[in-house]
């Protein structure tokens, strides 16, 4: 009776450490967050000193007036320009990786390696060498177009309002490029070469081959590239923070450094987690939609 | 089995030593939020101290830069340095939870040297108790090169912010565009330093952001003198005396200032003392530092500077007190580089005559308690005033309209 039972508890008893684990790690922390949305509390105070706030914290976000301008922000520049652009030159990338030509000159595992060494440059580190590239008066990207005469005088990309976003996607799609493009390379490597040698044979061209058999292998693995980028990319705050913080004036602020502010410069935990259960609420929108999209296109297919 | 089992109880117990060694044996902490590098004289001062007191050893720990909040979690959970250098502006926020040691008591029991005539106290001192006491101070002064400002027949530095204007914009036409006049870091973040030359125009103007007003606060610049600020500081980049790059840049120490300053095609600019050392030290040329436009007025110019407090888990707070007190002596002056908050210190310390223009200025500065304690915080302000500035700058906004936002979010900011 007693072997019984606890060969049928086993499963639960086996899973629990992990299960343990995520409630630890991953739910406490979410659910403080939301507990926190509806408080008032400054970083100086203990969490048993925190105040009730009902829905304030939420009205007030939309009092403020800079958060649709810091959404929109998030949505458009940060996000959707920097997975577009990765998502396209990556794809040429991981192709061009796994040519004929590359592996005919023995040159994969070279060009692999140089592809992933923005991937090996800690972001900060990165983004302060982005910073002195694009220096307005002692930038090597300036000294080099000044140099060849391409223009007379230094551009301060990141001193103007037409330049700073492209100058914040340039570092953000340089620097993350290299995991779309290894997950891709993984995807084409994973298509069997009989499915091109039968599609040679029924007389396909290298364009009907493409279309017939690379994108509908990859389509899962783009699925899951685009979600990772998406939500990494829209939550991300370091790359905004440390180019310009939110300026010029707030041309570049986003929710992640609305956020930020909110919770450490106006000392308001509170504020700072609803901006935070907002972008989590939209994330999760995002991915039910996106997944439920592409699901059904994959089972109509 | 049994060395396995040993080895995990031995791990296990790390951690737990690691506490027990923290306290139990002696092992007192000293935090500073200064670069490593500026903190060498600190270390100095520090081994003095515990060569003197084996009974009392201190270690310094260095977490730059300044996070305070990073104290309070500490501090909150029964933990943190027992002695912390602290900002003078973040004392408020450690005293309000009672974070921190009051420090009366100490004070009147074994009175540190030079403590009777600090400056700034009222930033130290909350509810009528003192949380922490004053240690070193500083301003910005005007920073500059002799010899280009000579080469344009300049022979005195401006006095008003009317003639440096009036002067810059003159350097920068008799050299042709080659020497920007007056340089000055005007990114929009929360840090730039943009913002001590604005709140310095202001009160050279007789006008501040936000004033008491018995227990409240309120708005105390108009949206004309805002704007006033806002078309000054922006004559700067229209008459392309300062280079439009500065619009991205935070710090008066950035290579691109110090940069220029060296290749002499900055003629102006202004600095704390660190930042001016690190710069003389870093180029050829003679620097020079002169107060601020209006910099010898009272109230014109901001005091700065830190403040020494005691964690209030501090077991032995006269111990921490006695360290304290070192820190604040004329000794730990003669190996610590900065202008001691003791004003009788401070006349005993040798000051290098290219930094006259700080010394000749801090008797007239005042610390920004005339902002401490409103419902809107200082890095709130810094940060609002900072990017309605830069999005003048840079043409997203006409002055007009950045001060008629900037004076909403004030006001937002006080009803909070």
């Amino acid at each position: 009776m007693i072997a019984s039972r606890l060969r049928s508890a086993q499963p639960y008893l086996l899973s629990a450490p992990a299960l343990l684990v995520i409630g630890l790690l991953f739910l406490i922390p979410s659910v403080y967050n939301v507990v926190l949305a509806f408080q008032h509390l400054t970083p100086y105070q203990s969490p048993g000193e925190a105040e009730a706030a009902g829905l304030e914290n939420f009205t007030d976000l939309w009092s403020s007036g800079d958060l649709p301008h810091a959404a929109l922000n998030t949505v458009l520049w940060l996000t959707a320009a920097t997975v577009v652009l990765r998502l396209g030159i990556g794809l040429g990338l991981a192709l061009a990786l796994e040519s004929p030509i590359l592996r005919r000159w023995r040159l994969r595992g070279v060009s692999r390696t140089i592809i992933l060494i923005p991937w090996m440059v800690p972001q900060v580190v990165a983004i302060a060498a982005w910073r002195w590239i694009l220096d307005g008066s002692t930038g090597v990207l300036n000294q080099a177009l000044t140099g060849l005469g391409v223009i007379d005088q230094g551009v301060p990309f990141l001193a103007q309002t037409s330049t700073v976003w492209w100058s914040i996607i340039a570092i953000i799609v340089w620097r993350e490029l290299p995991f779309v493009v290894m997950v891709l390379v993984a995807g084409l490597q994973s298509i069997p070469a009989e499915q091109y040698e039968a599609a040679a044979v029924d007389g396909a061209g290298r364009w009907a081959s493409w279309r017939s058999v690379t994108v509908p292998h990859l389509r899962p693995v783009l699925t899951v590239v685009v979600l990772v980028t998406v939500i990494q990319t829209f939550n991300n705050f370091v790359y905004v923070w440390l180019t310009t913080g939110g300026g010029l004036g707030n041309a570049t602020a986003v929710l992640a450094t609305e956020l930020y502010s909110a919770a450490f410069f106006d000392n308001d935990l509170g504020a700072g987690a609803a901006i935070g259960l907002l972008m989590t609420a939209i994330m999760a929108i995002f991915a039910v939609v996106y997944l439920r999209v592409t699901s059904t296109k994959g089972e109509s297919r | 089995m049994r060395r396995r089992t040993m080895l995990a109880a031995g791990l296990a117990a790390l951690p737990l030593a690691g506490c027990a060694g923290g306290r139990g044996e002696g092992r007192r902490v000293f935090r500073q939020f200064d670069p490593a590098d500026q903190a060498t004289g600190l270390a100095k001062a520090v081994k003095a101290w515990n060569t003197e007191h084996p009974d009392y050893t201190v270690t310094m720990e260095t977490l730059s830069p300044n996070n305070p909040q990073q104290f309070a979690r500490e501090a909150n959970a029964g933990s943190g340095p027992d002695i912390a250098q602290l900002a003078f502006t973040d004392v408020s926020f450690m005293a309000e939870p009672r974070i921190l040691t009051p420090l009366d008591r100490l004070m009147s029991s074994a009175p540190a040297e030079g403590q009777e005539d600090l400056l700034a106290t009222d930033m130290t001192t909350y509810d009528r108790q003192s949380w922490a006491i004053p240690w070193t101070a500083d301003t910005m002064a005007l920073v500059f090169r002799p010899d280009v400002l000579e080469k344009s027949g300049v022979a005195d530095t401006p006095e008003d912010w009317e003639e440096l204007a009036e002067v810059s914009a003159r350097i920068t036409k008799d050299s042709g565009g080659d020497v920007s006049g007056f340089v000055f870091p005007a990114a929009a973040q929360y840090s730039s330093a943009q913002w001590f030359p604005i709140n310095y125009y202001l009160w050279a103007h007789g006008s501040q952001l936000i004033r008491a007003d018995g227990e409240s606060w309120e708005v105390a610049v108009d949206e004309q003198q805002l704007a006033d600020a806002m078309t000054y500081f922006n004559t700067f980049f229209t008459e392309r005396i300062t280079p439009a790059a500065m619009q991205a840049v935070t710090d008066y120490g950035d290579p691109s200032i110090v940069g220029a300053l060296g290749e002499g095609s900055c003629a102006m600019t202004f600095m704390p003392p660190t930042a001016f050392r690190a710069a003389r030290e870093s180029i050829d040329a003679e620097l020079m530092t002169a107060p601020m436009p209006c910099g010898l007025v009272d109230g014109a110019t901001h005091l700065g500077g830190r403040a020494l407090g005691i964690n209030a888990n501090c077991e032995e707070p006269e111990a921490a007190w006695a360290f304290v007190s070192h820190l604040l002596s004329p000794e730990t002056f003669e190996l610590y580089p900065q202008y001691p908050a003791s004003a009788a210190t401070l006349d005993r310390v040798d000051v290098d005559p290219s930094e006259r223009g700080f010394t000749k200025q801090l008797p007239h500065a005042e610390s920004f308690a005339r902002y401490a304690d409103a419902p809107i915080t200082i890095a709130s302000l810094q940060e609002q005033v900072n990017q309605q500035f830069s999005a003048v700058y840079s043409g997203q906004s006409e002055p007009e309209d950045a001060s008629h936002k900037l004076l909403d979010a004030l006001a937002r900011g006080l009803e909070e």
